[in-house]
């Protein structure tokens, strides 16, 4: 479905591809056969209520969950039954929910945290996140839970990219965030899109994401029930009714 | 003045073995997460290698020092499967399930050693290892090699160990681990992986104490592992399970406590007062002095 609507799909094979991936955690259902397809610089969106399963689908992904059926492909090769730290090292990485950073550890060693498997370029990326952050800089030594949530979401992709990432998914990064500084995550995450990042997003804040993706899925209770490219999920009915608050 | 200045340099040795034995505990206990109770009981164990490789070599010290270091390292690291399979069995982490192991790799250890070694008598160390005459000697203060080298030991392995944890990416991914094992696992450090290592570098830090203990005691015997492990288990909680300086802290302070009932009360006591102090402590705060960390 959603691959043949894929405008920036045309030519390119697709970076991340979901096939038909089912997860269950116990006797709950958390995805029924979900596909989805992530073209190389693409800001793809996930959009849903609680519940639907992004969460579960990104960090499926990840290789936190082992799926019961389906396949997750990653540059042509199946990841779906690696863990974490292999795909983390093949360039897939999470920006958790919740601005999840460690809390008691510096700024720089979460940075270096998230250059675990790549320390030998770390100069070189630190002083990239440096540039593109440099609140991050000025509090380099600073604990992490002294940041604003803001600062600690910029934290939370700041050490993403330092595992030089292929395809960056970021789950919610809006949540309990200030408007303001919502806009500026979003700002941020389409500036790393312009600079050549691959990005895979979930959000609640519809509006918002669809404006700044090119394509978007929304995810039902474990299922997808609409796919298509940002324009037309904006104008979808459906999509209005329940997710745009018109 | 010259009895409480002995009992002072006694207990800070002492104390400085428990530091060791507790930074061991805690270092498990955060990157490996099992509750290893029958830590100290392994360290035993490699005294008694220890005991055995001088015998059999005619105190060849190099030898004998090695082969307790090396056969810590090796019995921590055979145990880390048995430990990892209880831990993947149970789902998730459950960190009680891994006592249970603990508390039988020790019992298990306790009776190997009275079996199989010295008639399950005392063992005594050759004065190759302990030294035979006091370091110095200054009125009623004598201070005895075992317990220079304890001190200086003491120091020098817990200041390699936090260098370790605060300036290495070995040490980052511990410290990761002990904050947030799922948030670990996210950002890409395998937990199976830095958990082995864990094992490896307290077996290391099991070695240096084994030795370390039979110069300061001269000797040992098969029930010495559970008697101290009870202590290391009630200065590790006193402290704050898994806080890493109040380890470090209340190590010192029960080893000073203990000297000073030994110097000033009857020794035979000093157990009983020592576990009664923690008792009030427990009891006033819950959480140990310095918070619970895991």
């Amino acid at each position: 479905m959603a691959q043949n609507e894929s405008n920036t799909a045309s030519g390119a094979s697709p970076l991340l591809s979901v096939s038909d991936l089912a997860v269950s955690y116990g006797q709950i259902k958390a995805l029924k056969g979900v596909s989805i397809e992530v073209f190389p610089k693409e800001i793809v969106v996930l959009i849903g209520a609680n519940g639907a399963g992004k969460t579960t689908l990104l960090s499926t992904i990840l290789g936190l969950n082992t799926p019961v059926s389906g396949t997750v492909t990653f540059e042509g090769k199946r990841i779906d039954k690696l863990p974490a730290d292999k795909n983390v090292r093949s360039g897939v990485c999470l920006v958790p929910e919740g601005r999840g950073v460690f809390a008691s550890m510096s700024v720089l060693d979460n940075l270096l945290l998230g250059a675990h498997h790549n320390l030998q370029n770390k100069d070189k990326n630190l002083a990239r996140v440096y540039d593109w952050f440099p609140i991050l800089k000025k509090r380099k030594d600073q604990i992490a839970k002294t940041l604003s949530g803001g600062e600690r979401q910029m934290l939370a992709i700041a050490r993403a990219l330092m595992s030089a990432p292929k395809l960056i998914m970021v789950d919610e990064p809006s949540i309990g965030l200030a408007p303001i500084v919502v806009n500026d995550i979003f700002n941020i995450l389409m500036m790393l899109n312009k600079e050549g990042y691959t990005i895979l997003l979930s959000e609640q804040n519809a509006f918002k994401a669809l404006k700044c993706a090119h394509r978007g899925y929304v995810l039902e209770t474990g299922t997808v029930s609409i796919a298509g490219t940002a324009e037309r999920l904006l104008s979808d009915p459906g999509v209005k009714a329940a997710y745009l608050g018109a | 003045m010259q009895v409480f200045i002995a009992q002072i340099i006694n207990g800070l040795s002492l104390g400085s073995i428990y530091v060791l034995l507790v930074t061991g505990f805690n270092l498990l206990l955060l990157v490996a997460m099992i509750i290893h109770f029958s830590y100290p009981q392994v360290v035993v164990f490699s005294m008694y290698i220890v005991w055995i490789v001088l015998n059999a070599t005619g105190n060849n010290l190099i030898l004998g020092i090695a082969a307790g270091v090396l056969s810590s390292i090796a019995l921590n690291v055979l145990c880390a499967p048995l430990f990892q399979k209880v831990m993947k069995n149970r789902g998730d982490v459950d960190i009680n399930a891994t006592m249970v192991l603990s508390m039988a790799i020790g019992m298990i250890i306790t009776d190997v050693l009275s079996h199989a070694f010295n008639k399950g008598l005392p063992i005594a160390f050759p004065e190759a290892l302990t030294g035979s005459k006091p370091f110095l000697r200054i009125g009623l203060i004598s201070i005895m090699p075992g317990q220079v080298w304890s001190l200086l030991m003491g120091i020098i392995a817990v200041g390699c160990f936090f260098l370790l944890l605060y300036k290495t990416r070995a040490g980052r991914a511990f410290r990761a681990i002990a904050e947030d094992p799922a948030g670990a696992r996210l950002v890409g450090i395998p937990l199976i992986k830095t958990g082995f290592q864990s094992y490896a570098l307290s077996g290391v830090l099991g070695g240096i104490i084994a030795v370390l203990l039979a110069m300061l005691l001269h000797s040992a015997s098969p029930g010495l592992g559970e008697q101290i492990s009870h202590k290391v288990l009630a200065v590790s909680i006193v402290a704050g399970l898994g806080n890493l300086v109040g380890g470090l802290v209340i190590g010192l302070a029960l080893g000073i406590l203990e000297a000073l009932v030994q110097g000033y009360a009857s020794g035979s006591w000093s157990n009983a007062i020592a576990f009664v102090v923690m008792l009030v402590v427990i009891l006033v705060k819950p959480k140990g002095l310095f918070g619970i960390k895991v």
